[in-house]
């Protein structure tokens, strides 16, 4: 039989093998490419199309059609559109206030120009709970969020049969680092639980009201994928405590994200979890909440290596990255790509349940050599 | 036995308790150094055994940081008295063109709890920055930090530049790469002379240099 780009993906998701690895570039803005280096790689492979950005703040192309087609990817992605009349605006080139009040700052010096936060509503002073309820919070359903959703579904479904891939950029947490200042964040896990908790369940609430919003605008019946995520680990260890934080805090709200997404689509879609670093103290958790695969699967952190992952979770959870960023993409050789390539395959793809993807965007330096080599690997790859 | 009380203060990252203990000691008589060496390094070094070893986390760190901090501010105009000499000088800072400076606040705060005179000088830090603050401050170590594997060329030059300028001019000074993508293999493969894998593995490398004497 002929596989269907939703067909292979999907089968690898219920752990089936299908006819190859399905591959993923830029279904989400985590699992992209960064500006720099997709100009070189559209230069080496010919193409001229004009670049679509798809994230500002992080550096990242919406690769064009024409290379996606010749690396067989099999998803396609649906972001939502610009909150409309709320506070987010441009100061200037380099800084930007989003709808959250966040002032992001480009990295001017940094290659890959992205942009990290700089100040938030809730920077300095005492976290309260009335300080965030007094919050005047923006709404998670807000019409713009929505907009241009539904055409361009219609404009993936006319081109293919792609995988559709609903992309929620926030989680419980992720924003809240950046409202309230990362270090201070993290010490009101402790000193603040219950303003914390509070600033958790806006996010969570506003989130949820947007994938609603977003679902309904796609046709519930067109969304296969639904992705978000957070980071929970650092390179060597967690973030915070993943029997305590992690669990009596985040893990009840990611719940509600999981049940409110997938409740959306009658419980079709999967739920694709992005988190960095190590993660595989929190794994058991993301099962137990309903997560279907987890991105990005940075296998050069701590109790991240494939095997062990595959070994202790691989029938209840799925992979869908792991191509490393950090060392084999930007510094080996393209020999050395299809290598690491094919060895990731054949550990997380066993029985399926894996999708190929890098660990994180494809950063600015790697050699188009080596994206290509990754890609004709995975498109040229066959289980059976 | 009141030092204990300190340490256990800090154990419990209770910045509120540790300088009013502090200053009780202090009134009682105790000497600046025993308080410092006793209650707070002692109590920051077991901290940090435990973030390396996985048993507590960012948050953790972060709070015991920051009481030790608290108990130092009511020591340094003291210890500056006592024309006590600091453990050793440390220079910190983000290689040119990376801004992530999560983790190098992290070492930061460990080396000044550990006594280290720190020197930070934030983030893009050229490497003649890095040489001329080492060499006005008489420095011991120049510790250099950095997120993105777009620094790792930087960093091999800032070292090579740090390891030219030991060798021309008055400086003598280690240097010490950390850093998310960073490990012991390309710290040898580039010069470094030492890499820290965590920030109070940063700590224990440098008292290592310093033991061994520069």
């Amino acid at each position: 039989m002929s596989w269907t780009h939703r067909e292979r993906i999907l089968s690898a998701l219920n752990h089936e093998q299908p006819d190859r690895v399905p591959i993923d570039l830029g279904g989400a803005e985590f699992t992209s490419i960064t500006l720099a280096a997709y100009e070189r790689l559209k230069k080496h492979m010919g193409v001229t199309d004009p670049t679509d950005v798809m994230s500002i703040i992080h550096s990242v192309a919406h690769p064009a059609e024409s290379i996606l087609n010749r690396f067989g990817v099999d998803t396609r992605n649906v972001q939502p559109g610009p909150f409309k009349e709320g506070v987010d605006h441009w100061i200037d080139d380099n800084n930007y206030v989003d709808t959250f009040n966040v002032h992001w700052q480009r990295t001017e010096k940094d290659v890959d120009q992205h942009f990290l936060h700089q100040d938030g509503p809730f920077h300095g002073g005492k976290l309260s709970v009335e300080r965030v309820e007094e919050y005047d919070w923006p709404d998670g359903a807000n019409v713009g969020l929505a907009s241009g959703v539904k055409e361009r579904v219609a404009e993936i479904k006319a081109k293919g049969d792609h995988a559709i891939c609903l992309y929620l950029p926030g989680g419980v947490i992720h924003r809240g680092y950046a409202m309230r200042g990362f270090e201070a964040y993290l010490k009101d896990l402790y000193k603040q639980p219950e303003a914390i908790q509070r600033l958790m369940d806006k996010l969570c609430d506003f989130w949820c009201d947007t994938a609603r919003i977003m679902v309904e605008a796609a046709g519930p019946e067109n969304v296969d994928i639904i992705y978000f995520g957070e980071d929970l680990g650092t390179q060597d260890s967690c973030m915070f405590d993943p029997e305590t934080i992690y669990k009596n805090y985040l893990k009840p709200r990611h719940g509600r994200m999981v049940e409110t997404v997938k409740g959306l689509t009658g419980g079709r879609a999967k739920v694709c979890f992005h988190c960095c670093g190590s993660a595989y103290h929190f794994i058991p958790h993301l099962i137990d909440v309903g997560i279907d695969a987890l991105n990005p699967v940075q296998v050069t952190a701590a109790k991240m290596a494939p095997e062990l992952l595959k070994e202790e979770f691989g029938d209840k959870l799925c992979f869908w990255g792991g191509i490393n960023t950090q060392k084999i993409l930007p510094f080996g050789t393209p020999e050395e790509v299809a290598t690491e390539t094919n060895r990731i395959i054949g550990i997380l793809g066993k029985g399926g349940g894996y999708v190929l993807n890098t660990v994180h965007n494809i950063q600015a330096e790697v050699p188009p050599e080596n994206i290509v080599a990754m890609f004709e690997t995975g498109v040229n790859h066959r289980y059976h | 036995m009141s030092i204990q009380k300190i340490y256990d203060a800090v154990m419990e990252y209770d910045e509120e308790a540790v300088p009013e203990l502090i200053q009780a000691e202090l009134d009682a008589g105790a000497d600046v150094r025993n308080i410092l060496e006793q209650g707070l390094v002692a109590a920051l070094d077991v901290i940090g055994e435990q973030f390396s070893a996985g048993t507590i986390f960012v948050p953790e760190m972060l709070m015991a940081a920051e009481a030790v901090q608290a108990g130092l501010d009511v020591l340094r105009p003291l210890l500056v008295e006592t024309d006590a000499k600091p453990v050793g000088t440390v220079i910190l800072g983000t290689v040119k063109g990376d801004l992530h400076d999560i983790g190098k606040n992290l070492v930061g705060m460990m080396f000044e709890g550990a006594g280290f005179n720190l020197i930070d000088l934030g983030t893009d830090v050229d490497a003649e920055l890095f040489i001329t603050t080492a060499r006005e401050n008489n420095a011991d170590i120049i510790a250099m930090s950095g997120l993105l594997t777009t620094s790792m060329p930087e960093m091999q030059r800032a070292v090579q530049a740090v390891r030219e300028a030991n060798e021309t001019s008055t400086i003598n000074v280690k240097t010490m790469i950390g850093g998310p993508p960073i490990n012991e293999e390309f710290a040898a493969k580039i010069g470094a002379d030492g890499y820290g894998m965590d920030a109070p593995s940063a700590v224990d490398r440098a008292r290592r240099f310093l033991e061994v004497g520069m």
